[in-house]
């Protein structure tokens, strides 16, 4: 694991409690993409997530579908994105992961992703398509050439099996992201009584636990905070930054604008 | 480019599910456990002489199988060359291949206990086969469809209304039979606890490429004793369109072991070779991830999904079923391309000389026989896999004759 993802969980969280936060790479444009980073990051994000666009995207709900397409059609692509990552990593040690689907890292070339990717400093990779079972091959084979500087976050459903769960959690390092539910990004959670006991049941693992899906305002971060190490927020995010981007302002009046989205951000655990 | 390291990994995977190299069950986190409950429900049916007798006997009194293996004298006559024979998949109850699986698929989910059946479809063939086979059970069934399918083919959309399920447009995407896949495994991941995902090709994750083909194998099982039974020995090729590739690996797949007869799958050229021009995953795809397998697909150089063209809704598709990538990788079947315009008239071909109006995407393993047949001396025998009836397509058959004015 980095030095700067073990940092982000060994030491004691600031507020309420961890806050990571999604972003989708090249949406708009990757200027815009460097300067939201950096705020994410001086707005004291823990962990910061950078989406990948894919045409295809099956576990993401209709705010990140849109954000995928926008940034495709400016161009965006893979080798983009790891620059914006080398651009933001001059100026910013917050850790950084990568979330994308399993087809356009296959198509770059694993190998010569895994070496650009840890070059750029990339922490970590999301990959919602390529589940625990089908991962060993690859998780091998980037151990062997990224030297456990890139680390896979594995996923827990509200379906998984306890042995799977305990499998998972077993060799990763970083942390296990925790489906709120059954379903897509976005949308708003109740945070229903069963996903809370469901919580306390892995904080028996040792592998810290952040929780996503469909979080999207301070009450749910306080319901939850008590049981997790970290909360991910994506499509609230991202859906503020588009409705910036649709109103057409000029680039003062829409840094200033997104300053107010990143209070928003810090408000998110500092508390209600 | 995927290295030939990565490659073998893929494919070397502990996880089940592989046709050499290919397969696998890429999906979110939430699908694993239910499709491991599908696999295991599938083993167990496998197993259950009441399970299969029932099935049999649904095929048998329901659909109307066997379906007829039918020589095609006069279009043989037209063509010079070789015998073609059809083998009538168009005369099944709902008037395509796709019932078979169907009503598979639901006495499984019956078997599951789950009240919910979702679908996807694209020519919308498979769609009026789950909504068919969910009435006939009485459980609750939606289908994903791309808008752009809704509105080519616009009378299955009906059909499947009439059969009391709920048609659901897909505005996203290219709004054809990718799209519809892509909103059917949002809806399964969301709904997974009480909902049954009917497949309708040989693709998506394992175990539904393996589940799909069993389903369809009767076609070839039947295509072989009836072979047997009238000519005295097996044919020398099979001719079958492939879209996801559901008829052809079930038309193949009985015949794998006989090295001597040629396996032929015909994919959708569209308008040409060019990027977003056709549907032909396997002649001139590269192996990627979509929908949960690793398989051929059409995509860019970012690995990105690219769009495709057909004037058939149901091979209008960037994907392939695994097997069908292994089968071309292992050199035991070919794959080749027919254009759009070599299918529809390969449709009018059939109407004028048998009367018989097959469906587009059938059309196409037609124009291909049609090609081959005066090749190959009049001993030989061919069997196109005649997958469904081209009732469907009089709409975009006669937009499109018109489009080049000969109507």
């Amino acid at each position: 694991m980095s030095e700067r993802l073990n940092r982000a969980f060994s030491e004691p969280a600031v507020g309420m409690t961890r806050l990571i936060m999604y972003v989708m790479a090249g949406d708009p444009d990757m200027e815009t993409s460097v300067r939201r980073l950096s705020g994410l990051a001086e707005s004291g994000v823990d962990v910061i997530e950078l989406g990948i666009p894919f045409s295809d995207p099956m576990a993401d709900g209709p705010v990140i579908q849109a954000a995928a397409e926008r940034a495709l059609a400016g161009g965006m692509n893979l080798t983009k994105t790891l620059e914006i990552v080398r651009t933001f990593r001059e100026s910013y040690a917050t850790p950084l992961l990568l979330m994308g689907y399993l087809n356009p890292l296959l198509q770059y070339g694993w190998e010569r992703f895994v070496e650009d990717a840890v070059v750029a400093g990339v922490d970590g990779l999301i990959i919602p398509d390529l589940p625990w079972d089908e991962s060993k091959g690859l998780r091998a084979l980037t151990a062997e050439l990224g030297g456990e500087l890139l680390t896979f976050i594995p996923m827990i459903a509200q379906t998984s099996e306890r042995e799977d769960i305990e499998a998972l959690t077993a060799e990763e390092k970083g942390f296990a992201y925790v489906l709120s539910r059954n379903g897509i990004t976005g949308g708003e959670v109740e945070i229903p009584a069963t996903v809370l006991d469901f919580l306390k049941d892995l904080r028996q693992l040792k592998l810290p636990l952040c929780v996503g899906f469909g979080i999207r305002n301070p009450k749910q971060v306080q319901r939850l905070a008590p049981f997790v190490d970290g909360v991910v927020v994506g499509s609230a995010l991202v859906d503020r930054l588009a409705a910036l981007d649709a109103e057409g302002i000029d680039l003062n009046t829409m840094k200033e604008r997104e300053q107010e989205i990143f209070q928003w951000v810090q408000s998110l655990k500092a508390g209600v | 480019m995927i290295s030939t390291k990565v490659h073998d990994l893929l494919g070397h995977s502990e996880a089940p599910g592989r046709f050499g190299l290919f397969g696998g069950a890429y999906v979110p986190e939430t699908l694993v456990p239910a499709l491991r409950e599908l696999e295991q429900a599938y083993r167990e049916a496998q197993e259950d002489d009441g399970f299969r007798m029932e099935f049999r006997d649904l095929l048998l009194k329901y659909v109307g199988r066997p379906s007829l293996l039918y020589e095609a004298t006069r279009l043989s006559e037209a063509l010079g060359g070789a015998r073609i024979f059809l083998k009538r998949e168009d005369l099944n109850h709902t008037g395509a291949h796709k019932i078979n699986n169907t009503l598979g698929q639901i006495l499984l989910a019956k078997r599951m206990g789950k009240a919910r059946v979702i679908a996807e479809t694209g020519a919308g063939q498979h769609g009026v086969a789950t909504a068919t086979a969910c009435a006939l059970f009485g459980l609750s069934c939606v289908v994903y469809m791309g808008e752009e399918d809704v509105r080519r083919q616009h009378l299955n959309v009906l059909r499947m209304r009439l059969l009391g399920a709920e048609v659901r447009p897909v505005t996203l995407g290219s709004r054809t039979l990718k799209d519809a896949i892509n909103e059917a495994l949002r809806d399964w991941v969301t709904n997974v606890e009480d909902t049954f995902y009917c497949f309708g090709t040989a693709a998506g994750p394992h175990p539904y490429p393996t589940i799909v083909r069993d389903f369809q194998r009767v076609i070839g099982e039947e295509t072989r004793a009836q072979a047997l039974a009238t000519m005295g020995r097996l044919p020398d090729a099979l001719v079958a369109c492939v879209g996801g590739g559901s008829n052809a690996i079930g038309f193949f797949h009985p015949f794998i072991e006989d090295a001597e007869v040629r396996l032929i799958g015909v994919e959708a050229g569209g308008k040409g070779d060019g990027s977003g021009d056709n549907a032909a995953t396997l002649s001139l795809g590269q192996p990627g991830v979509l929908h949960g397998a690793y398989s051929y697909l059409l995509q860019d150089e970012d690995g990105q999904i690219t769009m495709t063209h057909s004037v058939s809704a149901g091979l209008d598709y960037p994907g392939v079923g695994p097997e069908h990538s292994y089968l071309q990788e292992t050199g035991r079947a070919e794959y080749v391309r027919i254009s759009d315009e070599e299918a529809v008239d390969a449709c009018e071909l059939l109407a004028r000389t048998e009367g018989i109006l097959p469906a587009l995407e059938s059309a196409h393993a037609v124009a291909y026989a049609a090609k081959l047949a005066p090749e190959l001396p009049t001993d030989q025998v061919i069997v196109v896999n005649l997958s469904g009836r081209g009732d469907k397509d009089v709409e975009t058959l006669a937009a499109y004759l018109e489009g080049r004015g000969k109507s």
